[in-house]
């Protein structure tokens, strides 16, 4: 288990975070700039905050008020930066080897066992520069993991690199993680990342946590505005409270963007006809149909015309124009399937608990 | 011409290459307290490495004569040690040619070492290194072309010192008269011919060194 508690200032910049992160994938999740790599940098020990405490189970790392500093090189922390800081004056073998402390002949023989399993033995004589970013990625993960670190840092290891290497080395980090059980933090700001990779996720907003929970949880409900600008991004819709009835559990909210407006029906939130309201559908939430769907439990039904088709990496986002510009998240499968092109018209409909309130007081 | 004098020459070099080791060692030391560490005085520090670069060689001189000689403590040290004094000797010229290489080697090595990606010593420490093993391992061989350099050009700045190492070791033929002070000699007593020679071969030998030293800065 490591435990954060940590402040530090940098000019305007304030990191005042705490969270406990136990064996298993954990996010830090947030924009650029709110402290992410920081926490790493602190975590590692090359970065002294002005107060706070780290400990890893029972041992401090760090401890502002009882003048405990460990330096980084006792921390035995694998650390993978977000430029990687391979070094280029080494072979990727020499890099490998470069935190062993064992003798020649050994430290070669793990070195080479680690760069076995994860796929990257045929780049050992060749230097950094030479190789390609996902294998770079890899020699990054097997230099952190040669040391035999307790805990282990990665900071955006998946920006860089092209989609079908983020898979294989997605999986990579699955089995790492599975035959260790160490843990690990894992910086990103892509929600595919949290989802795919996460056990738990911490948010992160201007140096501070403003969520933390499983990532499904936190990604699909996100209990305040903030978060949701941070996680969701897309269907985050200004209203008006049409009607509100607390028996029946909902409330009928007008909604509008730019582009139009529409009526939705949202849970029941406490809040009196003619409040302003925001609402928010993840777009995985939404179903999508070229016909329209007559018998369904689905409260919210709208039809509208498909203006884009945008294909990330294990989805497609689909927008669609019905009243508000909406976003709905499918497959690729469904999307070649049911023949979705732009122009079309389409129906969507979800529940009215995918539609989430936010609240406006954090 | 077979009656040439040769000392002077060989002088300089013997003097320009012990002042070159004597300052690659401080200079690499003093640049990377510069670029590395946050320490008071750090820039006061920079300007007065620099100083021998801007004062006239003469008050470099004088200020080690007052330091070095005889009368000083650290001149009384090396002659109880030593049983030799330090200034008037090639010793002296050794300090005095060192002492106007160094502002060359130590604002090329904060230069190089500056220019090594901070988070590469960082991800050295995370994998269990010292601060010595750091500096040994990855900063020192990535500033290597830097500081080569450097040497370089301080060996050739070692090797034509003339005010201060006049003032220091004085113009002594055949004990501290180094090549740059004979030059001047000659010119004085008349005997052109050998101005002229040591000149020649003192602009060769630095633009050789010069471009030698552009070439290494130039290679990828």
């Amino acid at each position: 288990m490591l435990r954060v508690r940590i402040i530090k200032k940098i000019g305007e910049f304030a990191l005042d975070v705490g969270f406990e992160a136990p064996p298993g994938v954990t996010i830090l999740f947030g924009p650029s700039g709110s402290g992410k790599s920081m926490t790493l940098r602190a975590i590692a020990g090359i970065l002294r905050p002005d107060s706070g405490a780290i400990t890893i189970s029972e041992e401090t790392l760090f401890d502002a008020g009882r003048r405990i500093d460990i330096p980084a090189r006792k921390r035995r922390v694998g650390y993978v930066f977000q430029n990687l800081a391979l070094f280029p004056h080494l072979s990727v073998l020499e890099n490998v080897e470069f935190g062993m402390g064992g003798d020649r002949a050994s430290n070669r023989e793990r070195a080479l066992a680690i760069m076995e399993s994860l796929r990257i033995s045929q780049t050992a004589r060749r230097r950094p520069r030479d190789i390609s970013g996902g294998e770079a990625q890899r020699v990054a993960l097997a230099r952190a993991l040669s040391s035999g670190p307790r805990i282990l840092l990665l900071d955006e290891p998946l920006s860089a690199i092209d989609e079908a290497t983020k898979t294989a080395i997605i999986a990579d980090l699955k089995a790492i993680n599975r035959e260790m059980r160490l843990p690990i933090i894992y910086v990103t700001h892509s929600r595919e990342e949290a989802i795919t990779m996460g056990e738990r996720v911490i948010v992160y907003e201007r140096g501070r946590v403003i969520a933390t929970g499983e990532p499904l949880a936190v990604f699909r409900a996100p209990a305040t505005a903030s978060v949701a600008k941070l996680t969701v991004a897309d269907n985050i819709f200004e209203g008006t409270v049409i009607t509100s009835s607390a028996e029946g559990g909902t409330m009928s909210v007008e909604i509008s963007d730019g582009t139009g407006a529409c009526r939705v029906e949202v849970p029941y939130g406490d809040a009196a006809a003619g409040q302003r309201v925001r609402v928010v559908v993840p777009p995985g939430d939404i179903l999508l149909a070229t016909e329209e769907p007559r018998l369904t439990s689905a409260r919210n039904v709208l039809t509208g015309q498909i203006t884009k088709i945008e294909v990330k990496s294990n989805h497609t986002h689909i927008e669609v124009l019905g009243g508000v510009r909406w976003t709905v998240s499918v497959t690729r499968e469904a999307v070649r399937e049911l023949g979705l092109a732009t122009g079309n018209q389409v129906w969507l409909a979800f529940k009215t608990h995918s539609c989430y309130l936010l609240d406006e007081s954090a | 011409m077979s009656d040439i004098d040769w000392f002077p020459l060989r002088l300089s070099i013997q003097v320009a290459l012990m002042a070159t080791s004597a300052v690659v060692v401080t200079g690499v030391a003093l640049g990377w307290l510069l670029a590395r560490r946050r320490f008071f005085g750090r820039e006061l520090l920079d300007a007065a490495v620099t100083l021998p670069l801007v004062l006239p060689p003469t008050v470099l001189g004088y200020y080690l004569l007052v330091l070095l000689g005889r009368a000083s403590p650290v001149g009384r040290a090396f002659e109880s040690l030593t049983g030799q004094p330090l200034v008037f000797t090639w010793k002296g010229a050794v300090i005095a040619a060192a002492i106007g290489a160094l502002p060359l080697m130590v604002k090329s090595s904060r230069a190089a070492i500056g220019a090594v990606d901070r988070d590469l010593e960082d991800a050295a420490r995370t994998l269990g290194q010292s601060e010595w093993r750091v500096f040994r391992r990855v900063t020192l061989p990535l500033a290597a072309r830097g500081i080569i350099a450097a040497a370089m050009l301080a060996f050739a700045r070692s090797l034509g010192d003339f005010g201060a190492t006049l003032m220091v070791a004085g113009n002594i033929p055949g004990r501290t008269q180094t090549a740059a002070i004979a030059i001047y000699d000659a010119t004085q007593s008349g005997r052109d011919d050998y101005a002229l020679l040591l000149v020649l071969i003192l602009s060769g030998a630095a633009l050789l060194i010069v471009y030698a030293t552009n070439k290494l800065a130039a290679l990828r």
